[in-house]
């Protein structure tokens, strides 16, 4: 499985919206080709949007590879032709889940916030997807009680997404973009949470960093003209490198303090290196053994036979009960705490990222998270 | 005659400790004209071939070569790099070629955690290069390595690509060229101990072809590498003779 490799489109298995997509000679793939056709307010605005499913196609492709690379796990295999992705067949879990950076759209409507407000933190919401409900908005008990997802795949949900918005905020700001929000959709593969769906216009809305202009679906959804020309534009900036002094005056990016400008801000940053999963770890491997030694083997039986693994090991270890406690995996990493300063958090979080990709983490073998905080 | 000694810098980072060896190996082995370039040179064009030698450049901080990588010089070895010149990475040389991206994939610690340190054999898998064109395909060169992080990994994608266009030059083997995991000195994916750039002139490997330059010193299979070079070089230039100017 591999980008380069050829694929072929077999049956439609399913047209939505603004997708077709159809079965592949691997079960495990499918072929989703992107329309033209264009909905809103749960589709009663109808419409088509000259080249959208190229646009879309094209940016979703950019967008999922930079998460691939920044070690967030997705359903995308490779780009296939113009218009359509090769991806691997999940089973949709029926959560919009959606990251507010600034108000607009429906939570203007839902808190009285004037759009264009900046949000203090990333805000996470999620809806469920039921069109006969017109996608209401649920809270995690909600979703526990429609069993829709397990507590601990809801927190993997809300995690990941806001990894996403870390992401694409660092990639988006050089580029003189503003994300005020979006929407992801994910799904299980073999037992696995991964992040499905696209990202593109459609899906996410787009703030020109100076002006301010809309460079999304907005566009289409209120009639402010210039939808295609918004779409391509979003399109050329994400394909070209970043741009200095492209930020603008940073409307509404949470943290971005807009009353300090042109101040300096301490930054404590403490990053976390790691071995992809994928990748062999010879180093965890040895601490694995090791730990086996000590008692704390995977795969022994449960605590019948107690002390017997753990005592025969030798010295006081009674303390420990290493019966009770197994563990599975180990893997080793690097643990950094860089001190910086820069005028917004976004700023940092930007930065912070980019010193990540090009020298802390090696993208080939490795992924990194990092903290960021106020320092003295 | 060819007219003229080939000019070989070998670039010198902080912690560099295999490069007296491969001076000697090409300066007075070959007898050619070689120098030292300190990390710090911006400018290259007078070279006609590049070694990145082993050592532990800035103490392997970080990941092997991730510091070396941005030293001012490797800006230069990628512009050479991109007008044709050769560029051998050997050991520390190829894991800092890997990081400055200039070949595909990522080393890791050797699965054994050990440093591993004596003569492996190598199958030559494509000797129509520029730097294994003294060598029969298939053949088995006697050379030795002396490395921590060796442990080749490349993406399922970049594996299937190089095989497809012959990019995989050396892999650990059997005295009799077999590969086998046996033979695998450090865990590498598919026994590989040295790439190619897809323009055929950018080589990385682990062994150490320098160490291996005369019967005095146990073996003199190494030659072969070097002496490819020079034949490639020498070819090159007759090339570019006999075309009309």
């Amino acid at each position: 499985l591999s980008e380069g490799q050829v694929f072929r489109a077999g049956d439609l298995l399913y047209e939505g919206k603004a997708k077709r997509v159809h079965l592949m000679e691997d079960p495990d793939l499918v072929w989703v080709e992107y329309k033209d056709d264009a909905t809103a307010f749960d589709g009663k605005k109808r419409g088509t949007i000259r080249d959208k499913g190229y646009f879309c196609a094209q940016v979703s492709v950019i967008f999922f590879r930079l998460l691939e690379e920044s070690g967030v796990r997705t359903h995308f295999v490779a780009a296939a032709g113009e218009r359509a992705v090769v991806c691997r067949r999940l089973a949709i879990l029926p959560i919009e889940v959606v990251v507010r950076n600034v108000v607009a759209g429906s939570l203007a409507k839902r808190t009285g916030l004037p759009e264009g407000t900046a949000l203090p933190a990333a805000v996470v919401e999620l809806y469920y997807k039921n069109d006969e409900l017109g996608d209401p908005l649920l809270n995690d008990e909600h979703v526990a009680a429609l069993r829709l997802a397990t507590p601990a795949q809801v927190a993997e949900l809300k995690r990941t997404a806001l990894r996403v918005n870390g992401v694409l905020r660092a990639f988006l700001s050089p580029r003189g973009l503003n994300l005020i929000d979006f929407k992801l959709e994910f799904g299980l593969h073999q037992g696995t949470v991964l992040l499905g769906d696209e990202i593109s216009p459609d899906t996410c809305r787009f703030w020109d960093a100076k002006t301010h202009e809309k460079l999304d679906k907005d566009r289409f959804r209120r009639d402010l003209g210039g939808v295609e020309d918004a779409y391509a534009e979003v399109l050329r900036r994400v394909s070209s490198g970043p741009v200095a002094g492209a930020q603008g005056a940073a409307v509404g990016a949470p943290g971005a303090d807009a009353g300090a400008a042109g101040g300096s801000r301490r930054w404590l940053a403490r990053v976390f290196v790691s071995l992809k999963r994928t990748v062999l770890d010879p180093q965890g491997r040895a601490v694995l053994g090791a730990l086996e030694a000590l008692g704390y083997g995977g795969g022994g039986g449960g605590d019948a036979g107690a002390g017997g693994a753990g005592a025969g090991v030798g010295g006081d270890r009674s303390a420990v009960r290493p019966d009770r406690v197994r563990v599975d995996d180990a893997r080793v990493g690097k643990y950094m705490e860089l001190s910086l300063s820069a005028a917004s958090e976004d700023e940092a979080r930007a930065r912070v990222d980019d010193m990540c990709r090009r020298l802390l983490a090696n993208p080939v073998i490795e992924e990194y998270r990092f903290e960021l905080e106020r320092a003295q | 005659m060819s007219g003229g000694r080939m000019k070989f810098a070998v670039v010198v980072f902080p912690g560099s400790n295999c490069d007296h060896d491969a001076l000697h190996a090409v300066g007075e082995v070959l007898g050619q004209e070689a120098s030292f370039v300190w990390h710090q040179d911006t400018d290259l064009a007078r070279y006609d071939a590049i070694i990145l030698p082993g050592g532990f450049s800035y103490g392997d901080y970080l990941r092997t070569g991730a510091i070396a990588r941005f030293s001012p010089v490797m800006a230069a070895v990628e512009r050479e790099a991109g007008r044709g010149k050769l560029v051998i990475g050997i050991c520390n040389g190829f894991q800092i070629l890997l990081e400055a991206g200039l070949l595909p994939g990522a080393m890791r610690r050797n699965d054994s955690l050990r440093f591993q340190c004596h003569h492996v054999y190598l199958r030559v898998e494509n000797a129509g290069t520029a730097f294994t064109n003294r060598c029969r395909a298939g053949q088995a060169l006697r050379v030795p390595i002396a490395h921590a992080e060796g442990n080749y990994h490349a993406e399922p994608a970049d594996l299937a690509r190089m095989n497809r266009k012959g990019l995989v030059i050396f892999r650990y083997a059997t005295p009799a060229g077999e590969v086998t995991p046996e033979a695998n000195a450090n865990g590498s994916a598919e026994n590989i101990a040295g790439v190619m750039n897809e323009a055929g002139n950018v080589l990385g490997l682990m062994p150490h072809p320098e160490r291996a330059m005369e019967g005095l010193l146990g073996g003199d299979d190494g030659r072969l590498v070097f002496e490819s070079m020079l034949a490639a070089w020498k070819e090159g230039k007759a090339r570019v003779q006999v075309s009309p100017a």
